[in-house]
């Protein structure tokens, strides 16, 4: 009877074209867009836009503006003077400024950075960059600075030690040497897949939030078969609408594993996720939140009692999980009480989880208990979905 | 000697809240009968179906559907179709595939079911259209597919609520048919409706149900009899838009609007001799009918006749 269901289900689907292409296609195309959008929110593919006043005009200030303008790392541009800076960060046209006011050997705060708090990653972007280039570009200006800042601690300098510092920072001036970070060592987790991360961020991120969509649309046919009858057909016959729940419930976890193969196919074919190497891992994960789609779906249908309610509560929901679990903007980003709070969404279990498998390289002991949360979530409401159906008077 | 009834329910009570809805119904069917439930809207109809179907349980009384509780022996309704009011089929299939989706969800056995599709599809007449898709059929094709989907598992008691509503005079007469052909092949049907024209021509039986009791039942034709006796309905077709002197005329010489613009009725023994009089009376006043027919009362008068003593 169930597999009757599905088939209705299924048919409805197929015959209404538009309905299905907003399923199957919409999903990776969203994938591709946030994917695009978000993929530099890991910082290996971030480029702000700088706006740099050279004020002070000296040899070593226009060395580093120069070194600025050169970076890979950044989109610089040179502005006349501060306030031109400022308009510009105001305004928009670039993330943040730099002011050199005064050369950056000399004692004090020689540089200034304008920023924009809604663009507050920007500022100490700038910040580091700026100091790498007064590294490169200028270490003669970084050594008189180190030698002034260590001064008063140590005693004045010998004029023989004076000597040999001017000395060495003419060498350093006239034959820059590439600067070495002696406090610093760098190790990429795993190897060098480049910005896969945030990929298989988004691959879960959006396969959630669309197998949710997807299946409260598939729900809401509960309430197509009140308003039509159906139900009440069904309720005075032997079945009951036990089978229908079945049947919707096994037809939208199909519809979701279907909507994550097309997203995961994008993902590997355009950015290398690697799911089929984690096939293994992947098709649970994925079956567990295409399970915990079609149950909350379906309970939370059956708790209203007019297509409007159930249009209200879907929209609401899908809207608050998603923003709150993670599918609308990465969770790293969000401050930790709301981070926290991402575990109550089974969003974050799905991102989590995926993650997991997909960059974290990990076992089963890493994603079991998502499975059981999904699972748990999905089981839920099925339950409410068909004790609610099985009511003969609602 | 009559068959057992298929459904007998027996002082059937029950209240919403405080709200008393049905207070004591009785009402039994036997099979190849078919039975038209009357009332107005809130009389208690949609309530005492849904107690037949085992949706609700009286508060006191008892509803056996072939022999068993509905409400508490799931099996009871094994030999239950129910054809609601709305199309309730899946509009992007084809009748066919809605046919054989009720047919599995009423447990038909899988092996049976192309045999039972099409034995509903026969008997409704829709088998020329088993491919078409429920949306691009017209409204009475769309209520015959409505039956079939009903009665794919062979059902003893069907209900049909409001089954002709919205369809015009042929789809009407279409699904009449269907039900006739039920019936001769034993079926008890029972027709929720306000279509008393359909009652009067198909039922065997009719029940009044007004605020909750069963006030009138019987044979139509012998209720009609017994309540107008020799009396015949006169009905006077006139010009619309009559001023308020008119209608009082009218009024005086016994005369009630109907839902028809235009069309008075008054029940009189005299008779066609009344008739002619009253042509003769209506011109004097001025106001001369466009026709004047005699007919036998039917049920509608006897609804009214029903409604006007709850009034008194």
């Amino acid at each position: 009877m169930s597999l009757a269901m599905m088939r209705v289900m299924a048919l409805e689907l197929w015959r209404d074209r538009a309905a299905l292409v907003m399923t199957f296609l919409l999903p990776p195309l969203v994938f591709l867009i946030f994917s695009s959008v978000f993929a530099g929110t890991s910082g290996d593919n971030l480029q702000p836009k700088l706006a740099v006043a050279d004020l002070a005009r000296t040899d070593a200030s226009r060395r580093v503006a120069a070194a600025l303008l050169k970076s890979p790392d950044l989109r610089a541009e040179t502005a006349p003077d501060a306030a031109t800076v400022r308009v510009r960060v105001k305004s928009g046209q670039v993330d943040a400024g730099l002011v050199i006011r005064a050369d950056p050997a000399a004692p004090g705060k020689p540089f200034l950075i304008v920023a924009d708090p809604s663009r507050a990653v920007a500022a100490p972007l700038a910040q580091a960059r700026t100091q790498q280039a007064l590294a490169v570009a200028a270490p003669d200006a970084a050594l008189r600075r180190s030698i002034d800042s260590v001064a008063p601690a140590l005693g004045e300098l010998t004029p023989v030690q004076s000597a040999r510092v001017e000395a060495a920072a003419e060498q350093l001036r006239a034959k820059p040497q590439a600067v070495k970070d002696d406090l610093f060592d760098r190790q990429e987790i795993t190897g060098a897949r480049k910005g896969g991360a945030v990929i298989a961020y988004y691959a879960g991120a959006v396969m959630i939030l669309f197998a949710l969509f997807s299946a409260m649309q598939g729900a809401l046919s509960l309430m197509e078969e009140r308003r039509a009858g159906v139900a009440d057909r069904l309720l005075a016959g032997v079945a009951g609408m036990g089978p229908v729940v079945t049947g919707k419930f096994l037809f939208l976890t199909a519809q979701a594993i279907v909507q994550a193969v097309m997203i995961f196919v994008v993902a590997q074919g355009v950015y290398g996720v690697e799911a089929l190497q984690h096939f293994g891992l992947w098709l649970p994960t994925t079956l567990a939140a295409g399970v915990c789609s079609a149950g909350l779906a379906l309970g939370l249908v059956s708790l209203c009692r007019t297509r409007d309610q159930a249009q209200m509560l879907s929209t609401f929901v899908i809207l608050v999980l998603a923003a709150v679990g993670g599918s609308m903007a990465p969770r790293f980003l969000m401050p930790a009480w709301l981070q926290n709070l991402g575990w109550f969404t089974p969003h974050a279990w799905v991102i989590d989880a995926y993650q997991a498998v997909l960059w974290r390289d990990a076992g089963i002991a890493a994603v079991y208990k998502a499975w059981l949360v999904l699972a748990a979530i999905g089981a839920a409401g099925l339950i409410v979905a068909q004790v609610l159906s099985r009511d003969p008077q609602r | 000697m009559n068959p057992e009834p298929i459904l007998k329910a027996e002082g059937v009570v029950r209240s919403y809240g405080e709200r008393r809805v049905l207070k004591g119904v009785d009402l039994s069917l036997r099979p190849g009968e078919i039975y038209a439930l009357l009332g107005h809207n809130g009389a208690g109809k949609t309530t005492l179906v849904r107690a037949i179907c085992g949706r609700l349980r009286p508060d006191a009384g008892s509803v056996l559907l072939n022999g068993a509780d509905p409400a508490r022996v799931p099996a009871a309704r094994a030999g239950l179709g129910l054809v609601p009011q709305e199309i309730a089929l899946y509009a992007n299939l084809s009748v066919r595939e809605n046919i054989e989706t009720f047919a599995t969800l009423a447990g038909v056995p899988r092996a049976q079911i192309p045999a039972a599709v099409r034995r509903a599809m026969e008997l409704t007449r829709t088998l020329d259209r088993a491919g078409a898709p429920v949306r691009t059929l017209s409204g009475g094709f769309q209520r015959r597919a409505n039956i079939a989907a009903a009665i794919v598992h062979e059902p003893t008691l069907l209900i049909l609520d409001e089954p002709t509503v919205g369809v015009d005079i042929d789809a009407r007469e279409a699904v009449d048919t269907v039900i006739r052909d039920l019936r001769g092949l034993g079926v008890a049907v029972l027709i929720v409706t306000h279509d008393l024209d359909q009652a009067g021509a198909l039922a065997d039986r009719v029940g009044f149900l007004r605020d909750g009791a069963m006030v009138l039942e019987g044979d139509p034709r012998a209720l009609v009899a017994e309540a107008f006796g020799d009396q015949m309905e006169i009905l006077v077709h006139l010009a619309e838009g009559l001023d308020m002197a008119g209608e009082i005329h009218l009024a005086a010489e016994g005369l009630e609007p109907t839902r028809r613009p235009g069309v008075w009725t008054r029940l009189d023994s005299g008779g066609y001799g009344a008739a002619g009089r009253l042509d003769a009376r209506l011109r004097q006043l001025g106001l001369a009918p466009r026709e004047i027919r005699v007919r036998q009362p039917s049920l509608a008068n006897l609804f009214s006749l029903v409604a006007e003593r709850k009034a008194a």
